[in-house]
């Protein structure tokens, strides 16, 4: 006769597997002294972050549109305001700009968007960062969370201020080339561009409450290197040189220029630009990581 | 836990596998200067980025010191350590440094696990979003995935006691709920190693419990804890072993209570050294008519006639009162009132020579007033003497008012609100 057993009790499982042991080690030496171990570890804590990053992402755009009775609207004003601004000095005389190959208000207004949109991508990672100093104090989160968060924080803002520029179309009745469904890969250059600097500025931020106050007042000052508010100079001068140096130029004027026209002026420069936002962005992303922990000793907890 | 003295030799046998957190001759500097501080993180962020930092970060750069210096232990699965030491000892800056936040500047530490700080995050929370956002960017800046929040949600809530409030934004929320809410998604991202710094004094009584016994069922579970706290009682019931910082370094370290009494005992000692010399304040009545008896000192003696500067649980001691009688006083009443200086100055002994019907008669001129305790009942800690002595009833002659002295202990006295002689045999009949 069969011995008769109790069935084996359930084992109590963890509802999801996990990477069954997670070790880390902490060196003093600098990390850069392992790379393939730090790139490894880096590429990981991407593809973690992603998840925290939408969740922060939620977290954030539904309280900066909560507390406010204007709300989306605020995303769409500032380009308003300054087109108006603009078009009413172009017509009264006081600004002579030239021709542009749109109508100026549109010109105008584009631009602003544009150009909104690559300097928020140098801010807020500074400010997510600010906001978040009594977490990053705490807890071991992937950093690289931040920055992702700001950049669909960005592309978030962008996508309210289409609607604007689809508006815009449709008023000045303006033709839409082909060549539109490549634009995002230039807004995107454009973004990364921007991100780039905010990476590389966020942990000095941290430090230094100097960069918080200079970093506006720098894009201020970019801003008029910049064709936003004028068509992009012929002429040989040093501000012609200056502002076909400026590596903002050919992305944001490729990225107008497939949306509208589809002729573009600059492809080469708009290249190497995007080199430029690429290769710098894996540069700040290096930095950002191996200057987090000495940032982060400087907070107080 | 595995304690290594500072020549790396490991006391008890090594079972490495199981072990969760092994930290080996970890250092640490800080440097007092902001401004200072600031240029030496710039110079060490680009030194980090070209790879010039080493493995021994050993030479203090001006204006700066150790905040922890050569710390090693190992702690196994299951196990819980203890942290004691005075404000920045560095028990806070051991933790930062085990959660991974900042680097050490000399040794290592190797974590297999996940590390979670519990922390009451109340202050972290977006005050316009509702407690049921905040509570998904909370636990996932913890590390939880949305399903394992989605599973663990209606547990977060019922533990907090929110109720109904969740959809509320949490700027309505009482500092209380808030705090609560915080720690009930600290504490259910079930980590395998959990750092507790001071966070138990979250919340009311009701709800402390609650969370101490949340914490006994994660560890029953197997997770690993290093705890820091100022009660002795907590950490005693938590923990097995415990580490004794001061100033950086470790000062002893091993099982939990003999670490708990010598931390005790010298943060008594350091606190009596500076009172002692101004802890007899003596005031005295001003009034003439009935000032026959003047109390000149208070002090405790020995056996020996030697002044007793800290006070022993459970051993003799005898009280001394300096007198100076400016007539003979036939009935001369001592009352003694002791308080314990904490909260609420609980009242914890009055005695009375009256109430003990003996006649003390005090001559003209020097007299010493000895009350011998043959065993000091009272539990370690601080206590306030008022001495009151009186011709006859209701005449009071003079009095000290606040008589300052700390009592310490070489017995455990855990669970013992006072001192009670015995001795112990088993009696064959």
């Amino acid at each position: 006769m069969k011995e008769l057993r109790p069935p084996p009790k359930q084992m109590h499982r963890p509802s999801r597997s996990r990477p069954e042991i997670y070790t880390a080690v902490y060196r003093p030496e600098s990390e850069m002294r392992r790379p393939l171990q730090l790139f490894n570890r880096m590429w990981q804590d991407l593809l973690a972050s992603r998840e925290l990053a939408w969740q922060l992402l939620k977290r954030d755009i539904s309280a900066q549109y909560r507390q406010s009775f204007l709300g989306y609207a605020w995303a769409i004003i500032p380009p308003i305001v300054t087109a108006a601004g603009f078009t009413f000095a172009s017509n009264a005389k006081v600004l002579n700009v030239g021709t542009t190959d749109l109508p100026y208000p549109a010109y105008v207004m584009f631009s602003t968007v544009l150009w909104q949109t690559f300097s928020e991508a140098i801010t807020l990672p500074m400010r997510n960062m600010a906001q978040s100093k009594m977490l990053l104090a705490k807890i071991n989160f992937p950093r690289e969370a931040l920055i992702l968060s700001s950049m669909g924080q960005v592309f978030f803002n962008f996508a309210i201020k289409l609607i604007l520029i689809v508006g815009m179309f449709l008023w000045f009745g303006m033709p839409v080339a082909a060549s539109v469904i490549l634009a995002p890969v230039a807004l995107v250059h454009l973004v990364l561009f921007g991100i780039m600097f905010g990476t590389l500025l966020a942990p000095l931020s941290a430090l230094y409450k100097d960069f918080a106050k200079g970093v506006p007042l720098l894009i201020g000052m970019w801003l008029f290197l910049t064709p936003v508010v004028y068509p992009v100079p012929s002429g040989e001068g040093l501000f012609g040189f200056f502002v076909k140096l400026n590596p903002v130029t050919p992305l944001l004027v490729t990225t107008r220029e497939l949306a509208t026209t589809g002729v573009l002026s600059d492809p080469q420069g708009f290249w190497w630009a995007s080199l430029v936002a690429l290769v710098g962005l894996m540069f700040a992303w290096l930095l950002y990581r191996l200057a987090m922990p000495y940032a982060i000793e400087r907070m107080s907890s | 836990m595995t304690l290594m003295a500072s020549n790396q030799k490991v006391v008890s046998t090594p079972q490495s596998d199981d072990v969760v957190l092994s930290v080996q001759g970890v250092s640490k500097k800080f440097c007092r200067d902001l401004k200072r501080s600031l240029l030496y993180g710039v110079r060490d962020i680009g030194k980090e980025f070209l790879g010039l930092r080493g493995e021994k970060n050993d030479k203090l750069r001006k204006k700066e010191f150790w905040a922890l210096q050569d710390v090693s232990f190992e702690l196994r699965r299951g196990e819980a350590l203890g942290l004691v030491g005075k404000n920045g000892s560095g028990k806070s800056t051991l933790l930062r440094i085990i959660a991974g936040l900042i680097k050490p500047d000399v040794g290592m530490v190797r974590v297999n696990g996940r590390v979670a700080p519990l922390i009451a995050l109340g202050a972290g929370f977006n005050p316009v979003l509702t407690g049921r956002e905040n509570i998904y960017a909370n636990m996932s800046i913890l590390g939880l995935s949305k399903e394992e929040i989605d599973e663990r949600f209606d547990e977060v809530v019922e533990f907090a006691e929110i109720g109904e409030a969740i959809d509320s934004p949490v700027q309505s929320y009482s500092s209380g709920m808030a705090a609560r809410l915080g720690f009930a998604s600290a504490i259910h991202t079930n980590p395998d190693i959990l750092l507790i710094d001071e966070v138990l004094a979250v919340g009311d009584l009701k709800f402390r419990a609650k969370c101490n016994r949340k914490l006994f069922r994660l560890r029953q579970n197997g997770a690993t804890f290093i705890l820091v706290s100022h009660n002795s009682q907590v950490l005693l019931s938590a923990c097995n072993s415990a580490i004794y910082l001061a100033l950086g370094k470790v000062v002893t370290s091993g099982e939990a209570k003999s670490v708990v009494v010598k931390y005790e005992n010298d943060l008594f000692l350091n606190e009596a050294a500076g009172k002692s010399k101004d802890s007899c304040i003596t005031e005295e009545i001003n009034n003439d008519e009935f000032r026959e008896i003047k109390i000149n000192d208070c002090v405790f003696i020995d056996d020996q006639g030697r002044i007793v500067e800290l006070l022993k649980t459970s051993e003799a001691v005898t009280l001394c009162l300096r007198c100076t009688a400016y007539e003979r006083v036939d009935e001369v009443i001592v009352r003694l009132i002791f308080r314990e200086l904490s909260d609420f100055n609980e009242l914890v002994l009055e005695l009375s020579s009256k109430a003990d019907e003996e006649e003390l008669v005090m001559e003209l001129g020097e007299n010493d007033v000895l009350i011998h305790l043959s065993y000091l009942g009272l539990k370690p800690g601080l206590y306030s003497l008022r001495v009151l002595i009186e011709a006859g009833a209701r005449n009071t002659c003079d009095r000290v008012d606040s008589f300052t002295f700390r009592v310490q202990s070489s017995t455990i006295m855990s669970n013992c609100s006072f001192y009670q002689p015995r001795s112990w045999k088993i009696s064959n009949s």
